[in-house]
Order: structure tokens, then sequence, then C-alpha cells
């Protein structure tokens, strides 16, 4: 196993969820801003 | 090898960092507006959760504190393959469910539980086996919770495993009771995004104190020649395969899921499922290497307890404060948790119970709603007391994995097949769940000839896991041709093996006897059921029918 593989396999994780955290906080921002517009409740 | 302690906090601490928590999060549920809820609010937030919400509230509630847990301790044990046994299979559990999500809406667009469905298919009786079994694991997961909360404060603090048990129900209990399921998506995505932060900040925080990944490297020779290897037969038949045969049954079986099914808005669900998903196996594969790091540093699990690993990892290279992130980290997976089952089990309570089975499908909102939180009052009770017994559930545990294993075919077919009968559907998961136990608890010796019937069935099971599987994404004729194969593959290889792994042949059993039990029957009966009556019979509770009004 090389240290780059290493590496990759364990800083892959987070990256991922950093990426999965910025579309869920995007995506939860335009659909509050839409409800305030519209007058609904966000949940 | 090294055994490190535990950074203690001071009792003042503890309790100022849980009423921030408990406070903030009861604080944040004042935001929703509307104050008067009615049923369907209550219980699925009216079906209009959109895409962000949806997706962090599906991964928190799928993320509790065992995920960390159990997933550092696959990375401890299995090494390099570990952490993927445990998050990948667990992640994939949110991703299978969704395609026959999709049909259970198409079906039944008014429904709040996968129960109400099944009533409306096949009457009260099967309903309430799977009611039952809801009930069983919402019951369990709330226990295990508040156990870890109590377990959490005793090892950080000197408080009472007592009080951590008490603080984290009560705590949970106080933002959910008002607004019910619509409070729980809101806190999930505050919880969700505290927890993905703080993983995101642990993970390459641990890897770069203790040397970064070249002295991991070093140490690569700690490793057995099984836990080198990224394939790992005895990870995966010991990890990743038992959990594998649980896919489907935990998402059916779940109704923690099925309510996020219903409530997400219809046209949301693929990316909602898809996103969460990734979300999940990001944050427990990425904490269970914080498990792997401890194997090749040479870290002893304090007192041999393997979940004081990541909080061990985290006091050995980091600084105090990385410690109280942690505790909000386990906080933030367990309330998350501990809410949506306090939901899961007021909905069934309200709609299986009340609303099919008492009140005739014909209930008062006010009554129902009043039913659902006294429920939330009554489980969090329960969940407290059993948590402070500290008692065995491994048996209840084995039972109600069975019993999940047990309906995932006979509730699939149920909603496709138009041919499966009541008494099919019943007889199929009764039988199901003896035979489990049979094999499970050795009741008779798994050999000769009987172990042979069994490693066939369970090749059936096996067959029949992966064919659903592909059924959900590619459609009938795939998954009947890929679920064959794999049964005849898995028979050839099976027979004369399996015999050796109980666990996994007795879940496979589960999975075997359901499906032979409720095609036989069914195919016997030559009946005919229309779907569209499942849409008919399963109503919205706050519209009044015309019965109620008259």
């Amino acid at each position: 196993m090389s240290l780059t593989f290493l590496t990759s396999y364990i800083l892959i994780w987070p990256i991922i969820s950093l990426a999965v955290l910025a579309v869920i906080v995007g995506a939860t921002v335009r659909d509050y801003l839409h409800s305030k517009r519209t007058g609904r409740d966000i949940v | 090898m090294e055994e490190a302690s535990l950074h203690q906090f001071s009792i003042a601490t503890v309790l100022l960092l849980l009423l921030a928590f408990y406070g903030g999060t009861y604080l944040l549920t004042l935001c929703i507006k509307k104050k008067n809820e009615d049923t369907d609010a209550f219980m699925v937030s009216n079906r209009s959760i959109d895409f962000g919400m949806g997706a962090a509230s599906m991964t928190a509630t799928w993320i509790w504190a065992a995920s960390f847990y159990a997933a550092a301790t696959s990375g401890y044990t299995y090494g390099i393959s570990g952490p993927l046994h445990y998050g990948m299979w667990g992640a994939l559990m949110i991703l299978f469910i969704y395609p026959f999500g999709r049909r259970f809406r198409k079906l039944a667009p008014n429904a709040h539980t996968l129960g109400e469905l099944i009533h409306a298919r096949h009457g009260s009786s099967s309903q309430l086996i799977l009611a039952g079994s809801n009930i069983l694991g919402s019951a369990i997961s709330l226990m295990v919770n508040f156990t870890a909360a109590g377990a959490l404060v005793s090892v950080l603090s000197p408080l009472p495993f007592q009080a951590g048990v008490i603080i984290a129900g009560v705590g949970v209990l106080s933002y959910t009771l008002w607004s019910g399921f619509r409070a729980s998506v809101l806190t999930d995505f505050a919880q969700l995004v505290a927890m993905m932060t703080i993983a995101i900040l642990i993970i390459p925080a641990v890897l770069f104190a203790m040397g970064g990944p070249s002295e991991l490297m070093a140490n690569f020779d700690r490793l057995t020649p099984e836990q080198a290897n990224i394939f790992s037969k005895e990870a995966f038949l010991k990890q990743g395969a038992p959990f594998f045969v649980a896919v489907l049954a935990y998402s059916i079986g779940n109704q923690t899921i099925s309510q996020r099914l219903f409530a997400v808005r219809e046209d949301h669900i693929k990316p909602t499922f898809l996103t969460a998903t990734i979300g999940y196996g990001g944050i427990v594969i990425g904490l269970g290497m914080i498990g792997l790091m401890a194997l090749l540093a040479g870290v002893e699990p304090l007192d041999g307890n393997m979940n004081n690993i990541i909080p061990q990892m985290v006091s050995l290279y980091l600084p105090a404060g990385f410690i109280m992130l942690f505790f909000i980290l386990v906080i933030g997976s367990l309330s998350s948790t501990a809410d949506a089952d306090l939901c899961a089990l007021s909905a069934i309570v309200m709609a299986d119970i009340y609303g099919k089975n008492i009140a005739k499908n014909n209930p008062d909102p006010r009554k129902m709603l009043f039913i659902g939180r006294l429920t939330m009052i009554v489980a969090t009770t329960i969940g407290i007391v059993l948590a402070s017994l500290a008692l065995d559930i491994l048996v209840m545990l084995v039972f109600v994995g069975a019993l999940w294993g047990a309906i995932v075919f006979p509730v699939i077919a149920s909603t496709f097949w138009n041919r499966v009968t009541d008494k099919a559907f019943a007889w199929s998961v009764i039988l199901a769940v003896l035979l489990f136990c049979v094999v499970r608890f050795s009741l008779i010796p798994i050999t000769g000839v009987v172990g042979v019937f069994f490693e066939l069935v369970a090749a059936v099971g096996g067959g029949v896991v992966i064919g659903l599987m592909a059924f959900g994404f590619f459609g009938r004729t795939v998954g009947f041709v890929i679920g064959t194969l794999v049964a005849c593959v898995l028979a050839y290889f099976c027979v004369g093996a399996l015999r050796e792994y109980t666990v996994l042949l007795a879940s496979l059993t589960a999975y075997g006897v359901s499906t032979l039990v409720c095609v036989g029957m069914s195919l016997a009966a030559d009946q005919r059921f229309d779907f569209k009556k499942i849409n008919e019979r399963v109503r919205d509770y706050d519209t009044p029918t015309m019965e109620h009004q008259s």
C-alpha cells in the first residue's frame, strides 16, 4: 500500500462530507428564502 | 501498545454543554410558525419537506451514537476494509429503500406509516405484525441512544450514568413533544450541520496530530495480512455480509425511514435519499478511520472497551476543545435518532393502533394528537427506565432483526404483486421467524440433511436479497434473473460451508422461508387484489369523511 493511497483513503471521507454539507446547506438556504417569500413554514 | 486515559470534564462543564445543546435545540423549535398542529403536520410535516431539509434529516436520523463506535471498532478489528464494511452497507440501506418508497407513495399518497398501507392491503393482523416490529425496533433504538448518553457522560465526567440518561431523555422530549415530526426535521438539520462540521475537523486533525500518513505507513507492519487487505474475506464474512443481508430489512422495518419517505416532497425522494446515502457514508466511514489509525498507532482500548477508541484518540492527540466537539458530536447523533424514534412511535400508535384499529379509520384528530404526545411521554419514560437498568437486550435485538428480515419480501411483494394473499403474508412471516430461531439459537443440530436444507433455503434467501435490490432499480425481469442466478451460485458455494456462519445462515433463512411460503401460498390461492383500493382506504385524518360530517 502506498503513502498516497493511504492518505487519500483516509482523507476522502471528510472531503465527501464537506461536499455533501455544502449541497445540503445551499439547498436549505434556497428553500428557506423561497418559503419566506411564499409565507409557508420550511418544515 | 499505548493506553491513553480519557479527558475529564467538571460537572459544571458537562451540564453547561448539555444545557447549551438541548436549550439551543428547544429554542430552534420555537421558530416553527404554525403553533396549532394538525395530525398530518405532526406525523409527516404535510408531506412537503424539501430536498435540503429532507436529506439532512434522513442522514442525521440514520447516524446514531453506535454508528461512530461500531465503525471505529470495525476499523480497529478488521483494519483497512473495516470502516467500509460498516459504513458502506449502512449507507446502502438508505439507497435501496427509495425505489420502493416511491411505489409506497404512489399507492398510498396519504399514508403516514407503512403499516397503514399494509392494513389497506391485508387487514389488521398483517399490519399489527409490521407495527409491532416497528415499535420494538424504535423502543430498542430509544433505549440504546439514552444508554449511549449515560455512558458518554459517565466516562467524560464525574456525573453518574443515570444523570446522562435522564438529561438526554428529558432534553429530546422537550423539543419534540409539541411539533412532533416537524421539530424532529428542523432540529435534525442543525444537528447534522454540527455533526458534519465536527467530523470534517476531527478526522484530519487526529491524522496530522499523530504524525501524518507517513507515521501510519511506518507502522503498517502492525497489521495482520487480513487487516492490511482491502478485500479481506474475514472482514466481509464477519462484518460486511451480515450487515449487507440486513440492508433491506432495516430500511423496511424502520418507521423512521418510512416516515421520511412519506414526508419528503414526492419529486424530491430520489435526490434526498441519494444525498443522505453519500452523507452517511462520508461521516461514518470517516470516523471509522479513527479506529484504523488507533490500530496503526498501537493504541489499546481503555478497559478493553472498543467504544473508548474514538474518545481515547481525541484525548491522546487533540486539545480539550476537541473533546467538547466530540461530546457534541455524540449527543447530536443520539438525539437526532432518539427524536426520530419518538416521532416514529407516536405515528405508529396514532395511525396504526388508534386510527386503524380503535377508531376504525374514523379518528378524532384532536384526540389523535393527544395520543401521539402521550405516546412520546410514555416512550421516553420507558426508554429512560430500561436504559437505567442497563438490561442485556441481545435476544430482543436478534428477534427484531429476524422479524424485519422475515417481513421484507412479503411487504415488497404485497405492493407490487396483486396475488399475495392475507394468509400468505401472515404465515410467511410467522414461519420465517420460527425457522430463523431454530437456526440462530441452534434449537436442533444444523448438520447432515438438516444443514443442507437450511443452506439451500439460505441460498434462496441470498438470491431474494440481491434480486430485490436489482428489482428496485432495474425492474422485474432483471430482478428475477439476477436473483435466480445468485441463488444458484450461492447454493453451489453454501452447501457444507454456510453452517459455520450461524448469524448469516439464520438471516438468509428468514428471507428464504418468507419468500418461498409467501409465493407458494399466493400461487395456490389464485386471488387478485385491486391496488386502487389502497388509496381509497388510507386517508388524511384532518379532512372529515362524509360519514364523519353527517
